[in-house]
């Protein structure tokens, strides 16, 4: 009985050797496996056999079975999947269909650099502050040093808003700059002061590819005690740096703002020609970028701050423009024209 | 500003080969802005004086000749078609490799040797207008002759022609504050300072009688005219500026008109005080300087008759106003070719006052741009003599008449400020010794009194120059010195601040977090519009224009008022934009502003969303309304209710409107189809359009639900679906309430899957499908639990009129 089982076992595994197919396989399945198959019937014939030849036989039996089920369904299961793999390959299938997720919408170039903007400032500790953009004269002007017939109001064409006229207040006008917030919030918070101020400005002049009525500036203001221009430079070269991810140098030149002094031009080394010269800075190595300066005492004073105790500097500079400049736009107004041939592409 | 460099030389004693660039360069570093410089010499490289030996016809062509051009060292063959040609002529030869215009016109080309009709040409014999010359008694067909200049062979023209300047352009922006740059002389001063060179002042040597014919002066109000310096000079010629004098204006952007203007104009561009001259003939008994009287007139030297009012200040004789006081002469007294005798004018003027009266008039000349930087009363002083000395010079024949008349009333006690020096050094954030802050100050001719080498205190002197409105307190002396010594040489550094978290800006936060949530949540394009509208756009929404602030100037009748929605805006965006994209979704983040009859105006941010589709559905009005509930649930909103319609939105559809509103019934947000006829205002009627707005600033103010966890049921749920008819107007929100309250305890969700209205159901009624959720928190629930549930359910739709479908009755 059991060389029978042994031989049974070896007759099927060279049969299924041979198999060449699945039906085959399924075949000689059939012959030792099936209903009446032979190891089948030797299993089914236990019941005549003795207690002492069912305790022998019995897991013998069992254990040959075992052995010629795992093997058969191997062979069967490489079978099946060739014939899967052959299947699956006469498929067609276009994966260049295009999705069919509603596609993502698009933020605003000025919102995403804005806020990449905020977010560096953020972790140099500074706050993002927020003004009004109707302001008042008092605060657009005589606060900022910038009294009635100076010729700054000039460099500055003002957009007033009628009938507005207040004796301490002055008239109502359109912000022409985001620094009347430094005396807000020098009024709110008092010294030290580390913040800055992203925000819409208007200019009543004529719009063309360059210049338009309304545009985006950021304010900055730093004010504690023994503050310098050294760290207006360091503070500027470490925000461009993380900005354009590359080295940025800074370069102060004099300029003249009347809510600052000493007052400066700042430049930042061209990031195309590394300072060597090209088209994009004319030539110069540099590109022109913000105004600047250590606040002016009497700037500080319409603040409420004493300026024998504390000192600071500020800085505006055209978002509006760094987007520009980014992203190679050459007409100001594609930014707020609402063309969306334009906002999907940012 | 045009600067010349040789000009500058005159005043300060620069090496030879002084480097325009680098000057321009170090200038726009330390002192303004040099936007260009200008080598008036590179547009004579390698064109020289040569020599026609010998001059031969052309063998092919009638009107050129062959000549034999002696360069000095070597003779070149030149075909040239110049009438005018001679043997032994001195000529400007444009050698191989110049840059000429070919008969003055068009760009610059590179000489190269030719062959012209068959000769070889090595080189051009040059018209004026080819060099970039003009030279009005030059024949259309002549070339420029130098021979009256005897020059050399081989030199180069431009030392013959004198063009070897260069010539700085400051920009007029970044000399705003400095009364003193307005001339040469004050730029040398600079310069002397900048590069360590030696300032040479001005030093008139003229005399002025002490006795004799005085012009009579009569100042009426010395706040508007701190001092007038007067003088008469009679014999004058009024002839040409000698050609150095008009070379200088030339080079420095000024227009040649006769020697005693050109004088006046020369001293300006020197020392930066502008001048007057007057013809004396043309006076009435002196002169009176006074604010204009009420409507009195002047014509004046631009051609224009101006109307001048009570606060601006005129120079008048005993009639009329002859001109307006540091802004523009009048016409009339003028220097015209007759004049004989003239008075010179060397005033000093109110900055403000000047530069009121150009802004009313509307008239901007280069005294205007001196005098409203506000100038040093002691140079109308040594402007006036060295004009005197100038005219003398020019005109040998003219005679000063008598003293210089000098009214004037003007405070003389010099400035003095204390400065700090710790201060300077802890605001510049640079260690610099006391010696070199004395050295730098001194070197702008600020007079210091320092005690010792250790002392902590200057006490400074500003010289008058910078006196007026320029350096008048400690920081602007920090500013002086920062910038001699050189903004280049400050480290940058960081500053060691305290660790401290900044201040929280909630609403800048949520705003980044709420565009995230259109955008790439729901596939919004966020647009930026313009802060105004017209009138048009106020009426096409129905809107009231009383509410709106009004500009009192403005670019454009389509941006005459504030906006106090966003909507009208996006609104357009929507009719440019359905030319070229057929579903639209867009919204904008921004102010509002509301007249309140307060000063300020109510400013608040407001976020706007419109949704367009081609055709007819209300389907996107239910879109627009989960944009509004995704934000209320992104910002955890708490106590937000909703309320049909939506109140002051005229241009919302009057049915097809919610407003979400706070505990206390302040309106939140809104969303709604948009109003027909606003629709057909804007030739939208093919679309359909919902649109939400959402008060961002009062939205923020709601406390935020604080979330607390829940345990997810351990017992599994029961889902079954039902049908029913009802009237076509009963809302879901009523279905879905009567459902609930019918089982209330066990019902944990109730979903609306269908709404259907059409063939296969009367006409007035409307099928809605549900599936309903079950759930018990402590046990399994049974089909027989379920079963009763149904039931309830089932019989409290029916009360309410509706009819189970799928159920036989």
């Amino acid at each position: 009985m059991q060389e029978t089982l042994k031989r049974l076992e070896q007759d099927a595994m060279s049969a299924l050797e041979k198999a060449d197919s699945l039906e085959r396989t399924r075949e000689i399945e059939g012959e030792y496996l099936g209903r009446s198959g032979h190891i089948t019937m030797i299993l089914r014939g236990m019941k005549d056999l003795s207690d002492e030849e069912k305790r022998v036989i019995g897991p013998l039996c069992n254990t040959t079975r075992k052995t010629l089920e795992d093997s058969f369904a191997k062979k069967i299961k490489e079978f099946e999947d060739e014939q899967l793999a052959k299947e699956l390959s006469k498929e067609f299938f276009d994966t260049t269909i295009p999705s069919s997720t509603r596609p993502l919408g698009h933020i605003h170039p000025l919102s995403q650099l804005q806020e990449e903007v905020e977010r560096i400032f953020s972790q140099m500790g500074f706050t993002v502050a927020d003004g009004p953009e109707i302001e008042s004269e008092h605060y657009n002007f005589e606060s900022l040093n910038i009294p009635k017939d100076h010729p700054a109001r000039d460099m500055q064409d003002t957009f007033f808003i009628q009938e507005k006229d207040d004796a301490d207040h002055g008239r109502m006008v359109l912000r022409t700059q985001t620094s009347p917030v430094q005396i807000r919030a020098m009024e709110k918070y008092g010294a030290p002061l580390r913040l800055i101020v992203p925000g819409r400005v208007f200019r009543f002049e004529a719009t063309d590819a360059s210049h338009d009525s309304m545009f985006y500036q950021v304010e900055g203001l730093l004010i504690d005690k023994d503050i310098s221009l050294a760290h207006l430079k360091g503070v500027l070269a470490e925000f461009l740096t993380r900005l354009f991810g590359k080295p940025v140098k800074v370069r102060f030149r004099p300029g003249y703002f009347p809510f600052v002094e000493p007052g400066l031009e700042v430049d930042f080394s061209c990031l195309l020609c590394e300072g060597k010269g090209c088209r994009v800075c004319k030539h110069s190595g540099w590109i022109e970028f913000m105004g600047a300066g250590m606040v002016h005492e009497n700037v500080l004073k319409a603040g409420g701050i004493d300026s024998k105790e504390y000192q600071g500097w500020a800085f505006g500079f055209g978002l509006t423009r760094l987007v520009m400049m980014r992203y190679g736009i050459d007409d100001i107004r594609l930014l707020t024209n609402g063309d969306l041939r334009f906002n999907k592409q940012f | 500003m045009l600067v010349s460099l040789n000009w500058l030389k005159d005043f300060v004693e620069l090496p030879k080969d002084a480097d325009g660039k680098t000057l321009g360069n170090l200038l726009t570093l330390k002192t303004a802005e040099v936007d260009h410089v200008i080598d008036e010499s590179a547009d004579y490289e390698n064109i020289i004086v040569g020599q026609i030996i010998e001059i031969t016809a052309h063998p092919n062509a009638d009107k050129l000749k062959v000549t034999k051009t002696s360069i000095g060292k070597e003779t070149l063959q030149i075909v040239c078609g110049g009438e005018n040609i001679k043997e032994g002529m001195y000529v400007a030869v444009a050698c191989l490799g110049a840059k000429v215009k070919w008969h003055g016109e068009g760009e610059p080309v590179v000489m190269e040797k030719a062959v012209i009709r068959g000769v070889e040409s090595y080189g051009m014999i040059c018209a004026s207008i080819e060099i970039g010359l003009n030279n009005p008694d030059e024949g259309t067909h002549d070339i420029l002759d130098l021979s009256a200049l005897k020059p050399e062979t081989g030199t180069p023209i431009k030392d013959v022609l004198h063009k070897d300047d260069i010539i700085l352009e400051f920009d007029n922006k970044s000399l705003t504050h400095r009364p003193d740059l307005w001339g040469h002389m004050g730029i040398a001063r600079e310069v002397a300072a900048i590069t360590n060179s030696k300032f040479k002042p001005i030093k008139v040597s003229v005399k002025i009688p002490e006795t004799g014919e005085s012009v009579d002066v009569k100042v009426k109000d010395f706040h508007l005219c701190p001092r007038y310096c007067g003088l008469i000079i009679n014999n004058i010629k009024i002839g040409k500026s000698p050609d150095w004098l008009a070379a200088r204006l030339k080079t420095t952007g000024h227009g040649i008109h006769n020697n005693i203007v050109d004088v006046t104009n020369y001293v300006m561009m020197e020392l930066g005080q502008p001048l007057h001259a007057f013809d004396k003939t043309l006076i009435q008994n002196g002169i009176v300087v006074r604010t204009a009287k009420k409507n009195e007139k002047i014509r004046t030297l631009d051609g224009k008759e101006y109307n001048l009012d009570e606060n601006m200040l005129v120079i008048a004789d005993s009639k009329k106003p002859v001109a307006v006081a540091g802004i523009i002469g009048g016409e009339h007294s003028g220097i015209n070719e007759n004049t004989t005798a003239i008075i010179l004018e060397s005033a000093n003027f109110n900055h403000s006052s000047v530069r009121k009266t150009s802004t009313k008039l509307g008239v901007r000349t280069d005294s205007v741009q001196r005098f409203e930087k506000g100038l040093d009363p002691l140079l109308a002083e040594t402007a006036i003599l060295r004009a005197t000395e100038l005219i003398l010079q020019i005109c040998p024949e003219a005679k000063i008449a008598g003293p210089i008349t000098d009214i004037q009333k003007f405070n003389k006690k010099p400035l003095k400020i204390t400065l700090d020096l710790e201060k300077a050094k802890s605001k510049i954030g640079a260690d610099l010794s006391v010696q070199e802050m004395k050295k730098i100050l001194e070197s702008l001719e600020f007079k210091v009194t320092a005690k010792g080498k250790k002392t902590k205190i200057f006490i400074v002197e500003v010289p008058t120059f910078r006196a007026t409105k320029d350096v008048l307190s400690e920081d602007d002396l920090i500013e002086e010195i920062a910038r001699i010594y050189g903004y280049d040489n400050i480290e940058p550094t960081l500053p060691s601040l305290p660790a401290k978290l900044p201040l929280q800006n909630n609403e800048r936060t949520k705003k980044h977090r709420a565009r995230e949530l259109f955008s790439y949540g729901f596939g919004f394009d966020e647009v930026y519009n313009y802060s105004f509208y017209g009138l048009n756009e106020i009426k096409k929404t129905l809107l009231v224009e009383a509410q709106h602030l009004k500009l009192q100037n403005y670019l454009s009748e389509e941006q005459t008022n504030m906006v106090t929605s966003l909507t009208p805006n996006i609104l357009k965006n929507l009719q440019e934009n359905v030319k070229n994209f057929s579903e639209i979704r867009i919204y904008e983040i921004g102010h509002t502003y509301l007249e309140i009859g307060q000063y300020f105006p109510l400013e608040e941010k407001k976020i706007c969303g419109a949704i367009l589709i081609k055709g007819k559905s209300d389907k996107i009005f239910y879109e627009a309304k989960g944009c509004v509930e995704a934000f209320i649930q992104k910002f955890n909103l708490s106590h937000v209710a909703e309320a049909k319609g939506a109140k002051n939105t005229p241009y919302a559809h009057p049915i097809k409107s919610l407003t979400f509103i706070d505990h206390s019934g302040k309106s939140l947000a809104t969303c709604f189809m948009l109003h027909p006829t606003v629709q057909k205002n804007y030739d939208l009627e093919k679309y359909s359009i919902a649109l939400f707005e959402i008060n961002f600033t009062e939205a923020l103010k709601l406390e935020e639900i604080k979330k607390s966890y829940k345990r997810i049921p351990k017992f599994p749920n029961i889902s079954f679906d039902i049908s029913v008819a009802v009237d076509k107007n009963v809302e879901i929100e009523t279905l879905k309430s009567t459902i609930k309250n019918a089982e209330k305890d066990l019902i944990s969700d109730i979903k609306l899957f269908d709404i259907y209205e059409g063939d296969k159901i009367e006409s007035d009624k409307k099928a809605v499908a549900f599936s309903i959720t079950i759930q018990s928190e402590d046990r399994t629930l049974t089909d027989a639990e379920m079963a009763e549930a149904q039931s309830k359910i089932f019989t409290a739709l029916e009360n309410l009129g509706g009819k189970i479908r799928g159920k036989n009755y």
